[in-house]
C-alpha cells in the first residue's frame, strides 16, 4: 500500500504501466483524497468523477490489450476553471459562467488527456483570473494549504493548493501577470509559465490576449516537465494563430549541470522596497545553491523594468473590457430577466453577472481605449513594452537565466489587502516578463525563517528556453528539501493507493 | 486630471455596466486611484520608440490553408443560450416596445 501523495507523476504512470496499481485505483485514490481534504480546502469548484473514470478505464483497457501506455498514463490531473472541457462546467469562477456547459475542449487540455492523464477536478480561481488570492471567486475562497487562515495566492489559487495538499499530482493554470507562479510561491509548489506563444491558448477563456499562458503546477520539477511535453509534443495548434511550433523533449537537459553557466542577479529587485526579508534571503540561498553548483554570478540591469505594473494595468485591462465584452447575456452567461431592450439586458446582466473586480478592470479599460485617452495611456505601453523586452534581450546577451523572487512576501491573511490597487502590487516581480512575453518558473525553497510559509525563487529566461529554465529549476530543487513536499495537515488524508 | 462620478457614469454606459449609486461612487475613487498609478506611463519618454502590440512581435503567425472544415455544430453553440428559436438566438426588442424580438 501507497499513498498518492508520495509519487511523481513518473512513478504513477510506470505504475500503472508495468501493473503495479490500475488507473481506475489511481483515479479512486485522487478521488479519495479529494474528499478527504477539500471540503476544508476548497481547491476543487468541480469533481469529474465519471470523465476520470472513464478515462482511466480506457487505459485499463488498453493496458490489458497489450497497447503501450501514453507517458502521463493514470496521473491525476486539476484544470482550471477557465478551461474548457467537455462534460465539464467552465465557470471562470463568476457567476456570469454558473451554469456554462463547455461546448468543446480547450487544446492544452485535450494534448494532457491525450498523454494519458486523468480529469480528476476543475479548480477554483479568482473571477476570470482577475486577481492574486483567489477571493474575487463567486464560488467562495480556497484555503492555503499551509495555513488555512491565509490565500493560496491567485488567480490560479485553486489549482496551486489542490497540488500543495496532494489532492492531485498535476495541474493546469493560467499565467496573465504572475497568476501561475504566485501561486505556486504561495503554496509552495514549482509553476511554470512558458514562453508566450509555446502552449495554445484555444478553449481557455481570454482575459489578456497579448499576455495570457497555460503552463503547469506540480510538486517536483521532473513532473512540470513531464507536462510541458505534453503541452507542445504535437508542436503548433492549428486552433492558435499564436501558438508556436517548438516541441522539445523537457527531459532530456533536466539533470544537465548549470557549472559555468550565468545566473544574473538584478540589485534592484533584490533590494527592492517591499520585499521580505526572509524571501530576500531564501532567493540569495537560490544563488548560492547554482552557485555552489558552479554557475557563475553576474549583476545585471534591467532598465526599464520598473514601468512594467503601470504598462501591464494599461494593456490588462484594454484587452480584459475587449474580451469580456462578449458577455451580454445573450449567447451564454448569466442573463437578467425581464428587460424591456436589449441594451437593459445587456447593462444588468453585466451588473449582477460579474462581481466588483471584474467590473472594475474592465470599467478602467473602457475608459484607457476611450477617444483621446487612448493615445495617452494605450498606445505609449505598448511602446513601454518594446523597451522592456529590450532590456532583457540585452540582459540575455549577458546572462543565461535572471534569478529573483516570485514574490514580494509569503501568503498574506484573507482580507489583509483590501485596496485593489495594494494587490496589484502582489505581482510586481513576475509582471515584466508577461509583457515581453518570455518563460518563467516558480520554484519552491522550504519553509521562510519568520513566517514558516513556503518561500520561492523566480528564474526567468529567454524566450522559447524554456527547457533551459527547468534546468536551472532543478538544480535550484536539489539545493532544498522542498521537493515533492506535500503540506504537513493535508499528507496521507485518505488517498490510499 | 480627475474623473469625476458623471465621467464614470458615461464609462459604465460606454461599458455597459449597470452600476448604482452607491457603486459609481466607489468606482469613481477607484478609477481615480487607478489611473494614479499610471502615471509613469504618461511620463515616459518614448517619442522615437516603436510600440509592440505582441510579446512575440518578430515572429509571424501560422496560419493554416483557406479550406472548409467541420465547426462547432449549431446545437452546441445555442445550448448555453437562454432563448433561442430555430438556428437563431431570441433577444429582447432591440429599439423599444418590450417582449422578446
Amino acid at each position: 500500500m501507497s499513498l498518492l501523495d508520495e509519487l511523481s507523476a513518473r512513478q504513477i504512470a510506470s505504475g500503472v504501466q508495468a501493473g503495479e496499481f490500475s488507473a481506475e485505483e489511481v483515479c479512486r485514490a485522487s478521488l479519495d483524497a479529494i474528499a478527504s481534504r477539500d471540503a476544508e480546502l476548497h481547491a476543487c469548484l468541480q469533481v469529474l468523477e465519471e470523465l476520470a473514470l472513464a478515462k482511466a478505464r480506457e487505459l485499463d483497457r488498453d493496458r490489458a490489450a497489450g497497447r503501450a501506455l501514453p507517458p502521463l498514463a493514470g496521473v491525476p490531473l486539476a484544470v482550471k476553471d477557465n478551461m474548457n472541457l467537455i462534460g465539464s462546467r467552465t465557470t471562470c469562477g463568476s457567476r456570469m459562467l454558473e451554469d456554462y456547459e463547455s461546448p468543446y475542449t480547450a487544446t492544452c487540455v485535450q494534448r494532457m488527456l491525450d498523454a494519458g492523464c486523468l480529469p480528476i477536478a476543475k479548480t477554483n480561481m479568482d473571477e476570470f483570473a482577475f486577481g492574486s488570492s483567489t477571493e474575487t471567486s463567486h464560488f467562495g475562497k480556497t484555503a492555503n494549504p499551509w495555513d488555512a487562515e491565509r490565500v493560496p495566492g491567485g488567480s490560479s489559487g485553486g489549482s496551486a493548493a489542490a497540488v500543495a495538499a496532494g489532492e492531485v499530482t498535476l495541474a493546469l493554470g493560467s499565467d496573465t501577470g504572475g497568476s501561475i507562479r504566485q501561486p505556486a510561491a504561495f503554496c509552495g509548489v514549482v509553476g511554470l509559465k512558458p514562453t508566450y506563444g509555446a502552449v495554445s491558448r484555444y478553449g481557455v477563456v481570454a482575459f489578456g490576449s497579448s499576455l495570457d499562458q497555460v503552463g503547469p503546477f506540480g510538486r517536483r520539477v521532473e513532473d512540470v516537465a513531464l507536462a510541458m511535453n505534453a503541452l507542445l509534443g504535437e508542436g503548433h495548434d492549428p486552433m492558435d494563430a499564436t501558438s508556436q511550433d517548438c516541441p522539445v523533449d523537457f527531459l532530456e537537459h533536466l539533470e544537465d549541470p548549470v557549472e559555468g553557466l550565468r545566473v544574473g542577479i538584478i540589485a534592484d529587485f533584490i533590494d527592492a522596497e517591499g520585499l521580505s526579508g526572509e524571501v530576500r534571503s531564501a532567493v540569495l540561498g537560490a544563488a548560492e545553491a547554482l552557485a555552489d553548483q558552479g554557475a557563475e554570478l553576474v549583476d545585471v540591469s534591467l532598465p526599464n523594468v520598473a514601468d512594467s505594473i503601470s504598462a501591464y494595468y494599461v494593456i490588462g485591462p484594454c484587452e480584459a473590457f475587449s474580451n469580456l465584452a462578449r458577455f451580454d447575456g445573450v449567447r451564454y452567461g448569466y442573463q437578467e430577466p425581464g428587460c424591456a431592450t436589449l441594451a437593459e439586458q445587456s447593462a444588468k446582466s453585466r451588473a449582477h453577472g460579474f462581481g466588483a473586480e471584474a467590473k472594475r478592470r474592465q470599467m478602467l479599460g473602457a475608459y484607457l481605449l476611450s477617444s483621446g485617452v487612448y493615445e495617452r495611456y494605450y498606445h505609449k505601453a505598448q511602446k513601454a513594452r518594446t523597451l522592456i523586452t529590450k532590456s532583457y534581450e540585452r540582459a540575455f546577451e549577458e546572462v543565461d537565466v535572471l534569478l529573483l523572487p516570485s514574490s514580494p512576501r509569503t501568503a498574506f491573511k484573507f482580507g489583509e489587502i483590501s485596496d485593489p490597487t495594494q494587490m496589484y502590487l502582489s505581482d510586481m516581480f513576475t509582471i515584466s516578463s508577461n509583457i515581453a512575453g518570455n518563460g518563467s518558473v516558480s520554484v519552491p525553497l522550504g519553509l521562510g525563517e519568520d513566517s514558516g510559509l513556503p518561500v520561492a525563487v523566480q528564474l526567468q529566461g529567454p524566450a522559447f528556453k524554456d527547457r533551459r529554465l527547468l534546468t536551472f529549476a532543478r538544480a535550484v530543487e536539489r539545493g532544498f528539501e522542498a521537493e515533492g513536499r506535500v503540506a504537513p495537515a493535508f499528507a496521507g488524508k485518505g488517498g490510499e493507493l | 486630471m480627475a474623473l469625476s462620478q458623471e465621467d464614470v457614469r458615461a464609462i459604465a454606459d460606454y461599458a455597459r455596466i449597470g452600476l448604482d449609486e452607491e457603486e459609481l461612487r466607489a468606482m469613481t475613487v477607484y478609477m481615480n486611484e487607478a489611473v494614479a498609478m499610471l502615471q509613469p506611463i504618461i511620463d515616459l519618454e518614448v517619442e522615437e520608440v516603436e510600440p509592440t502590440f505582441h510579446p512575440i512581435g518578430s515572429l509571424v503567425n501560422v496560419m493554416r490553408a483557406d479550406e472548409p472544415r467541420e465547426g462547432l455544430r449549431l446545437d452546441d453553440a445555442l445550448e448555453n443560450a437562454h432563448a433561442t428559436e430555430g438556428r437563431s438566438f431570441r433577444v429582447p426588442s432591440i429599439l423599444g416596445g418590450g417582449g422578446l424580438s
